[in-house]
């Protein structure tokens, strides 16, 4: 049988204990690869490696002994925003992030430190005022104490889910994550400037949380693109849209900014409750500059509710058309800047 | 082997080349039971990085692997022989949809559901539709002769290639086909390329026909206590010349795996049938149903649904829609491989296909869901075994060797739909061995250093287990 010889094999490092119970689960993988549809990373990575799929012949291939973990097999492994969205459609029933959790705990047992999509603290910038603690549903992120006078934030790699809400609550800028994943504030605002460049038409920048929408992935490029007067981008969850990007929007030229979430209760993140009091603030702002607060929209699509979406979306472009272009721009600009 | 990863650097750009662990260990495997190394991943973006990669790949005798999304069954993709895996996913772009010539052109990486998404507000769509429409490319689907459930009334992939471009093994572009429903203007090399693996060369582009979205479609399901009678109501639903756009059946394995991984709650019955008619005229529509539910009822269907309403469909149709993936969920210990998965009979076999399944694989300790597109001849089956007994795997030998000697004794086909890759190939070159040779003249004519998807088809081992590494760990 051919098992052994293409392949080498290697002495584990680390035991990988938890990772070895999942060896049915992994068995049960028949690697139809159905799951790269639905997932977010695959999108802005496009690489295999980077799918549930992959990552699961990845762990595959530590328990067997077939791969040896190196930074670049467990940098992958750390990449993933757990947005459940290949666990839960599997009809093989494989549960992709409960073993993804396990094999992070592993590797780090095994002395692996990666950054993934796993949030960074900057210790010069953090003034640990604990803002980002109990933003985060999953407990990922607590003070702890590193010297007689001194405390730090610490991040719980395992539970990090990468979700950014951590990173919209800084008041210090202090909390980052890797470029790359089209997820950081330098690229999600990159996104906005673009799309309002792209098309003069442009209306409506619309956030749309990567839960609510199920992004029923467009892996190819339509031959004629269909001008929308509205851009969409999609975040890891509707907390992660700053504040500051939604005000560079209508700095950069957008009529009216767009944000869809999950409805209350069904956040992943609480994220939502997040977003509901951030919106309030930012319309006061826009009355305060004589600016139309209903140019700021917020609404929540439940999985798969992309015809409502779709709906929310055009009254929301059509009531931005009556509105007109912001006059006040000067100053908006000030805000925003 | 030795590559010049500089060289091909410079063709694609850095960040769109990996000979890093974590990519080449995933690239090496498919949907299959195989599992190899390549030597590094090569992203092209244009039909000239593909000539000067495999150019060069010809040049040095390096093997270059034509790879989709990676959802072949059967190994097609897996570097056997180790090289340069050419992902074709970043060439995605559908550079035209042309309605008054029903027609698209398209890059080989654009993804099928991609595709039916951009013609469906333009009333049309593009038929072969295989189970993994959500993620296979079109080259992938021409290089293995897709087909999918509307196949029985719209044909396979083979049917909707007009023309293309191919990049030869020495790197030369050649335009095959032409924009025309016919031609009868030489060899229909198009046709050639059309199910062969990637061995005698990288599709580029390819024109394909498209069809108009019928205005209803309406389905149907009915339940069978006996595997047979459905195997039979099928066979007669094709000979009445009925004209179904989708006949698929689905045994109690199948039916107890997707209620334990799906709770759909299906009536646990021997058999059940799907049908469906679609058409623009809705009372020609009500006649094909009802001509197949009278056919259904003859050989003892029961409990017949049938709904013109989407979101119906939709559920009547969702347990066959995953039945592959869920088949691994039938019982604890024993999961699903891809093997003996896609064999074609003649129609007047199916039921007889059907119980031999089960009955082969009784005897030999595995266990085998029926199911499939049968109206066009498709029957697909897995075998359901513990991966890590190595006596499994013995048994897995046994039962593929009875099986196809069966299938092509009453003149059915290895493989109806996902081609012939590592695993089917011993059956199928022991059946034609007639033709071995002429398959090996026309590569050797077009590829004679033997460069593109080297030791498949024809020339893969006898050996199927011990081919490659096997993606479980035995024992």
């Amino acid at each position: 049988m051919g098992v052994i010889g293409k392949l080498f094999y290697y002495k584990k490092k680390g035991n990988l204990k938890r990772l070895k119970k999942w060896e049915g689960e992994l068995n049960k993988c028949i690697r139809c690869g159905y799951c790269y549809e639905l997932c977010p990373l695959f999108k802005s990575q496009n690489w295999e490696s980077d799918t549930p799929r992959g990552k699961l012949m990845l762990i595959y291939g530590m328990i067997s002994g077939e791969i040896e973990p190196n930074q670049q097999i467990v940098e992958k492994l750390f990449q993933c925003f757990y947005c459940k969205n290949c666990s839960d459609n599997c009809s093989a029933g494989v549960p992709v992030t409960d073993i993804l959790t396990d094999a992070r705990a592993d590797l780090i047992e095994a002395g692996f430190d990666v950054e993934g999509t796993i949030v960074n603290i900057n210790e010069d910038l953090c003034s640990v005022c604990g803002v980002c603690v109990p933003v985060c549903k999953y407990d990922a992120l607590s003070i702890e104490k590193v010297g007689k006078d001194e405390n730090k934030i610490v991040v719980d790699k395992i539970e990090c889910r990468g979700c950014g809400l951590c990173v919209a609550a800084c008041p210090s800028g202090a909390i980052s994550q890797k470029e790359g994943c089209e997820v950081t504030l330098p690229e999600l605002h990159k996104k906005v400037t673009d799309l309002l460049k792209e098309n003069k038409d442009m209306k409506a920048i619309v956030f749309c949380c990567n839960w609510s929408l199920f992004p029923g992935m467009q892996l190819s490029e339509s031959p004629t693109l269909v001008k929308t007067n509205y851009g969409l981008i999609v975040s890891m969850c509707s907390g992660r849209v700053a504040p500051e990007l939604v005000l560079n929007a209508i700095e950069e030229g957008a009529w009216g900014v767009m944000v869809a979430g999950c409805p209350p209760e069904e956040c992943d993140h609480d994220g939502n409750y997040k977003t509901r009091r951030r919106l309030v603030l930012l319309r006061n702002m826009l009355k305060e500059l004589n600016i139309e607060p209903e140019r700021i929209k917020l609404d929540w699509f439940s999985t798969k509710e992309s015809a409502k979406l779709t709906k929310s979306i055009d009254d929301f472009v059509k009531k931005l058309e009556k509105l007109g272009p912001i006059k006040k721009m000067e100053e908006s600009k000030k805000i925003g800047g | 082997m030795k590559i010049d990863i500089e060289k091909l650097k410079k063709i694609v750009g850095e960040k769109n080349l990996s000979d890093n662990l974590a990519d080449l260990y995933v690239y090496g495997a498919d949907a299959s039971v195989h599992q190899a190394l390549p030597t590094v991943i090569v992203k092209p973006k244009t039909i000239e990085d593909v000539q000067k990669i495999v150019r060069y790949a010809n040049q040095n005798k390096i093997p270059v692997i034509a790879r989709g999304a990676g959802s072949g069954t059967s190994g097609h993709t897996v570097p056997i022989d180790g090289g340069i895996i050419l992902d074709m996913k970043r060439m995605n772009h559908i550079i035209e949809i042309n309605p008054e010539d029903m027609l698209v052109r398209v890059e080989p990486g654009v993804v099928d559901d991609d595709l039916n998404r951009a013609l469906k507000p333009l009333g049309l769509f593009y038929p072969p539709a295989p189970a993994s429409s959500r993620i296979a490319t079109i080259g992938g689907e021409i290089a293995a002769n897709a087909s999918g459930v509307r196949s029985v009334k719209y044909g396979a992939t083979r049917d909707y290639v007009m023309a293309m471009k191919v990049v030869l093994a020495n790197g030369k572009l050649v335009n095959l086909g032409s924009n025309t429903r016919v031609h009868s203007s030489g060899y229909q090399l198009e046709r050639l390329i059309v199910g062969s693996e990637g061995t005698l060369g990288i599709v580029v582009e390819a024109t394909m026909g498209i069809r108009p979205i019928p205005k209803y479609r309406c389905l149907a399901v009915a339940n069978f206590d006996k595997l047979e009678d459905a195997g039979n109501a099928i066979s007669d639903i094709i000979s009445s010349g009925a004209e179904p756009s989708m006949l698929e059946l689905m045994d109690k394995i199948g039916i107890i795996a997707v209620n334990k991984a799906m709770d759909l709650n299906l009536p646990e019955v021997a058999a059940i049938i799907m049908f469906e008619a679609d058409g623009n005229v809705k009372k020609a529509v009500d006649f094909e149903i009802e001509k197949m539910k009278k056919i259904c009822e003859k050989h003892n269907g029961t409990g017949i649904e049938m709904s013109y309403d989407l979101a119906e469909r939709t559920r009547l149709f969702s347990g066959r829609k995953k039945l592959f993936a869920s088949l691994s969920r039938y019982k604890e210990g024993i999961i699903c491989t891809d093997l003996a998965d896609d064999m074609g009979v003649p129609n007047s076999k199916i039921a007889v296909t059907a119980k031999k399944i089960h009955e082969i694989a009784e005897r030999n300790n595995v266990i085998m869901a029926v199911y499939g597109h049968c109206g066009s001849g498709v029957i697909h089956t897995k075998i359901m075994l513990d991966p890590k007994k190595k006596s499994q795997w013995k048994d897995a030998e046994k039962v593929i060797e009875e099986l196809y000697d069966y299938v092509h004794s009453i003149g059915g086909v290895t493989s109806a739909e996902h081609g012939i890759g590592l695993s089917k190939a011993p059956p199928w070159k022991k059946a034609r061995s007639d033709i071995l040779p002429v398959m090996r003249s026309i590569k050797k004519a077009l590829d004679p250093n033997n460069i593109l998807n080297p030791h498949k088809l024809h020339d893969a081992p006898d050996d199927w287990v011990g081919a490659t590494n096997l993606r479980y760990k035995v024992g």
